[in-house]
């Protein structure tokens, strides 16, 4: 599903280059569900944000769903990111002028879809976080923990094949957190690829398969995985 | 294409959607306005006069002194054979006054003798049989007068020769059915006065609001005015010798007698300064109503450049997650050229309704014309394409915006 | 306090150099073009008379009738007979009949060519009616009035022009080929408009050269060199026909000092007026205005509609600006929302950050202030390329004007600041520690 074989990532300034990557190589595969970990300013977000196709990296390969991402140009990437992938942010980012409606609406208008299509999916998105009451509401309308589930169901609403969640629950207490990742466990078991970067050994303790980064660079801890996918073939999440 | 969630956007910006709009709509109902102001003035500015005005000027000539009638009229005489005599000089003729000389002499015009309310208003020019070549009309119909018609008009005095020749305007007018050569009309007097002749064009001497209903009505009637308090020479020089014939004239006639008066300030005028004379009102209203115009629009494109710009800094972040949710630069790009449709078009609608409103104003107040629809319709593709091109870099700089930015702590 | 707001302002300035210059200049602009045209527009619009324009009137008596009239509204002018009734029935406190009258100064002295000379056949009560400032000498008395007698005023221009500038009074100037004693040297007078010859010329014409007695003139048959406009059939060929025609070319203005006066002074044109309908004069009733010096200019529509067009365009290209600006205020001052949290959290009251962003619009004023007089003090002397000369003249940039452009500057622009202000302050203290 995703894979980087040698990839790099450098940010050059007029004296100094920084590897944020370096020889990176990971492979998810289809339906599993992975937490990348790692102390601040190892490359993390770096990860998420290439794998996303938020930002271009240096050097190496990256093959998403068996594409080759490279030399896509940006509208290519735009299509990608749109039809294959989902963001969950640490901080929800959703769009403060739209209601819950209008933000869950936005990649499927992107999309050009079908206004009758775009309905049902996100009335569909919406009874799945449980906030079906709340279309109307705009995000400042809603709790912290409300806002990350109209962002799940934001990232659900378009299908996509990869979900990339970036600290889900860092701006959440500990009782919304635990909501939002019960969430993210049913979405896997329904047979969705998830990768999440957390600090949080305890969330990324729930996860099938934990990668460590340091310094731009994947350590193996040959964990076991906890426990198994159990759908073999990848299904539509929403 | 995303019409509605832009619309629910600007919903959350009334004070920046409002004020650009608001600045457009002021903006249109000025400018269609301005434009139309111009377009009325240059259209007085470019009136025909039937004058042959790259050749014609006119000597402004006062009488020092007590005259009699006689005495003047044998002056008169004998200074436009001098000035017919001169080398650059074609023809020379003395005259009431002249067209676009900025008011003068008009009599109301009846069909008959005992008619009270007039039929129309018509200029009165008194002068001989050379005030058709003096001053380059064309004769199209008729005769011009015989030697033998021109008589004599003493100061103040009413003369109302038995022939006339008419503008073809004038002729029109009181004869629309294009009858009007050898009929007769009355012009304040209980004689008649018969058409011997048509000419083309004769503008007015007046350019003002009095003269619009009865623009280029004029007659010529065969009167030399040998009024005491002064007299216009027509001159008309050879093609390409204006400025010498201007040299000469004033010489030749102080040569025949010093006492007169050529006032050094305007008493000598080539044609092309009686015409800018005239219409400097004109002019002025134009230039005028053109800068404002042009810096007005300036300003709003400025204006929207700047809200426009604010916008797309407040919204970096939004605009990273619609990147990162899988907008095409395009798409972004898109987004602020519709935003902007949308205000512009607002602003528009209620700058129309502005526009029409300040025009029947001043239609109302100062006798203006009513405002062209085309002038509105121009205007507001003007205003819509000065919104989108002012909102083309703010967008471009928005549609740059990596989708990295979402990942960005706020 | 108020040192630290400005220290603020021009650090906040500073930073969005592109933007505070957008303001500035549309400050500037707006009030510049309503400074041009408003220098243009009071110069017009003034009242030429202040102190006395209540009091002075001009009487119209409709001697044309319904069919004629100018829908409905008398003449601008008396004739000759109605006028001359006027004068002699000597009804106000002052009275003159006037009309624009065209001579020649005669050759003398080291001149070899004749002058023209451009003037009034007036009463003597005009200098004291119409308050004429005088170098030398005065004006003629009624006696001179009733003697025809041959006198004349000239102005400083004129006396500048025939005797150097030295005391002309008790000099003989010839005129139009007829000798004149000089009785008085005006100084400059040339109110503007010319209220009290408005049927002749616009309003707005070079100073006058002299004045001589209406009765001298109409003894030597002057024609009036202004307008004449008649009715009906014409037949006059002499002098006599003429004054006896119903051409309307005399002025008439008396002075009312009281309210009972302009009644019982309107009494009498009514009585006039009607004994006129008895005698068969007139077929219809009487038909008059009395009006006073402001009314005149109204009526008359003596303000170009070009002056007040372009002010009124002037003033919306204003209004336009601002909105402009409050555009860019509000845009500025959000986008240091942020900033603004923190000062809120630090303490700063709302009436502090609100005090604060008004000083910095003040500030962006008093620069727009400092364009505007600039782009002013450019562009009155180019009002020529825009007005008629004899108008364009009468715009000055003068020390009222100066402080009227800063004034104006600086209240619209902190006006404009009202409601950006208003929202800065209400920027939460918290809201900059809560995510987006």
């Amino acid at each position: 599903m995703l894979k980087m074989s040698h990839l790099s990532k450098v940010y050059r300034t007029e004296v100094v280059e920084t590897y944020a990557l370096r020889d990176f190589n990971i492979d998810v595969k289809e339906g599993e569900f992975v937490a990348v970990t790692g102390p601040s300013g190892s490359g993390k977000t770096t990860f998420l944000t290439i794998a996303g196709l938020l930002e271009t990296f240096s050097g190496g390969e990256y093959h998403l769903d068996g594409i080759e991402v490279s030399n896509l140009n940006d509208n290519a990437r735009s299509r990608i990111r749109n039809e294959k992938i989902g963001f969950i942010f640490q901080a929800f980012n959703l769009i403060p002028d739209l209601n819950v409606y209008d933000n869950i609406e936005v990649p499927l208008r992107y999309r050009g879809m079908k206004a009758a299509e775009r309905k049902q999916r996100i009335m569909d998105a919406l009874e799945r976080v449980g906030l079906s009451s709340r279309a109307r509401h705009y995000p400042a309308e809603l709790s912290g923990g409300q806002q990350q589930r109209v962002a799940i169901a934001r990232a659900l609403a378009g299908s996509p094949r990869l979900l990339l969640a970036d600290e889900p629950t860092g701006n959440l207490d500990t009782q919304m957190a635990r909501g939002v990742l019960e969430l993210l466990e049913e979405i896997h078991r329904d047979g969705a690829t998830i990768v999440m970067v957390t600090h949080d050994p305890e969330l990324a303790a729930r996860a099938q398969r934990n990668v460590h980064i340091i310094d731009g660079q994947v350590v193996d801890l040959a964990e076991e995985p906890r426990f198994h996918a159990h759908a073999a073939a990848p299904q539509s999440l929403a | 294409m995303q019409i509605r969630p832009i619309l629910a956007a600007l919903r959350r910006h009334k004070a920046g959607t409002v004020l650009i709009a608001l600045q457009i709509a002021l903006t249109l109902a000025i400018v269609c306005n301005a434009l139309f102001i111009i377009h009325e003035r240059l259209a007085n500015m470019s009136e025909a006069s039937g004058v042959d005005e790259a050749n014609v000027f006119v000597i402004k000539n006062q009488w020092a002194g007590d005259r009699s009638t006689q005495q003047i009229d044998a002056q008169v005489r004998s200074d436009v054979l001098a000035l017919r005599q001169l080398p650059g000089v074609r023809d020379a003729a003395p005259a009431s006054g002249y067209p676009l000389k900025g008011g003068g002499w008009d009599n109301f015009v009846t069909m008959t003798p005992d008619q009270v309310k007039p039929t129309t208003d018509s200029s009165v020019y008194g002068s001989d049989e050379h005030l058709l070549d003096a001053l380059g009309l064309r004769l199209i119909a008729g005769r011009n007068f015989r030697p033998d018609e021109v008589v004599v008009m003493g100061t103040q005095q009413v003369v109302i020769p038995p022939v006339v020749i008419v503008s073809k305007a004038l002729a029109d007018r009181l004869f629309p059915d294009g009858s009007a050569l050898g009929k007769s009309f009355y012009a304040m007097s209980a004689t008649p006065t018969t058409i011997i002749g048509i000419v083309d064009e004769l503008h007015r001497p007046g350019v003002n609001q009095w003269n619009r209903p009865y623009a280029g009505q004029s007659l010529i009637w065969p009167l030399r005015p040998d009024d005491a308090r002064g007299i216009y020479y027509i001159v008309r020089a050879k093609p390409g010798r204006l400025a010498a014939a201007m040299r000469e004239a004033p010489k030749a006639l102080y040569a025949q007698d010093r006492m007169r008066i050529i006032d050094p300030k305007d008493g000598l005028l080539s044609f092309a300064r009686v015409r800018s004379r005239v219409y400097d009102r004109d002019r002025g209203m134009a230039i005028l109503m053109g800068i404002v115009s042009m810096v007005l629009l300036a300003i709003t494109a400025a204006g929207i450049v700047g809200l426009t710009s604010f916008w797309v800094g407040q919204r970096r972040k939004q605009i990273g997650v619609r990147r990162a949710l899988g907008a095409t630069r395009g798409d972004i790009l898109n987004y602020f050229l519709t935003e902007n449709l949308l205000i512009g078009l607002g602003g528009v609608f209620v700058g129309t309704v502005l526009a029409i409103g300040i025009n029947l104003w001043m239609v109302a107040r100062f006798e203006m014309a009513r405002l062209s629809l085309a002038y509105v319709v121009a205007g507001v593709v003007a205003l819509l394409l000065l919104g989108q091109g002012a909102v083309l870099a703010p967008a471009l700089r928005a549609s740059r915006v990596s989708p990295v930015e979402a990942t960005r702590s706020a | 306090m108020l040192s630290y707001y400005l220290e603020l302002a021009l650090r906040s300035l500073r930073r969005n150099p592109a933007l505070t210059a957008l303001m500035v200049m549309a400050i500037g602009f707006g009030v510049a073009a309503s400074m041009i045209t408003w220098s243009v527009f009071r110069a017009v619009s003034g009242d030429p008379i202040p102190d006395k324009s209540a009091r002075l009137f001009t009487p119209q008596i409709d001697g044309w009738g319904p069919q004629q009239n100018l829908k409905g509204e008398p003449a601008d002018a008396l004739n000759y007979t109605d006028a001359m009734v006027l004068m002699r029935a000597h009804e106000a406190k002052r009275q003159t009949l006037l009309y624009p009258v065209q001579l020649s100064v005669m050759p003398g002295g080291d001149r070899d060519l004749p002058l023209a000379a451009n003037g009034y056949a007036v009463g003597g009560d005009f200098f004291a009616m119409f308050e004429v400032p005088f170098e030398y000498g005065t004006g003629w008395s009624a006696q001179d009035d009733h003697a025809r007698a041959a006198v004349v005023v000239i102005s400083d221009q004129l006396n500048q022009k025939l005797f150097g500038g030295a005391n002309g009074v008790g000099r003989t100037i010839n005129l139009g080929g007829h000798d004149y004693r000089v009785v008085g040297v005006t100084r400059h007078w040339n109110p503007k408009p010319r209220f009290f010859d408005l049927f002749s010329t616009q309003g707005f014409e070079d100073v006058s050269d002299f004045y001589m007695p209406f009765t001298r003139a109409l003894d030597l048959e002057m024609r009036t060199d202004g307008s004449n406009s008649c009715r009906g059939k014409l037949t006059f060929t002499t002098w006599d026909d003429w004054l006896q025609s119903n051409c309307v070319w005399i002025t008439p203005w008396v002075e009312l000092d009281s309210a009972a006066d302009v009644a019982r002074y309107r009494h009498f044109l009514e009585n006039y007026a009607a004994d006129q309908q008895r005698a068969g004069r007139f077929d219809w009733a009487p038909n008059l205005r009395l009006r006073d010096v402001v009314q005149w200019l109204d009526h008359e529509r003596v303000v170009p509609p070009e002056s007040r067009i372009s002010f009124m365009v002037a003033l919306g290209f204003f209004v336009i600006c601002l909105v402009n600006t409050i555009g860019l205020l509000l845009a500025k001052f959000l986008r240091r929302a942020g900033e603004i949290g923190v000062r809120r959290a630090l303490g700063a009251s709302r009436r502090q950050i609100y005090t604060q962003y008004l000083i910095e619009a003040a500030t962006v004023g008093l620069a727009g202030g400092v364009l505007g007089l600039l782009l002013t003090a450019a562009g009155v002397p180019g009002v020529g390329l825009l007005f008629p000369p004899q108008i364009a003249r009468l715009a000055q940039l003068d020390l009222s004007l100066v402080a009227l452009t800063f004034a104006v500057a600086i209240f619209a622009t902190v006006a404009a600041a009202f409601y950006p202000a208003w929202r800065a302050a209400k920027v939460q203290p918290a809201w900059q520690l809560k995510s987006n």
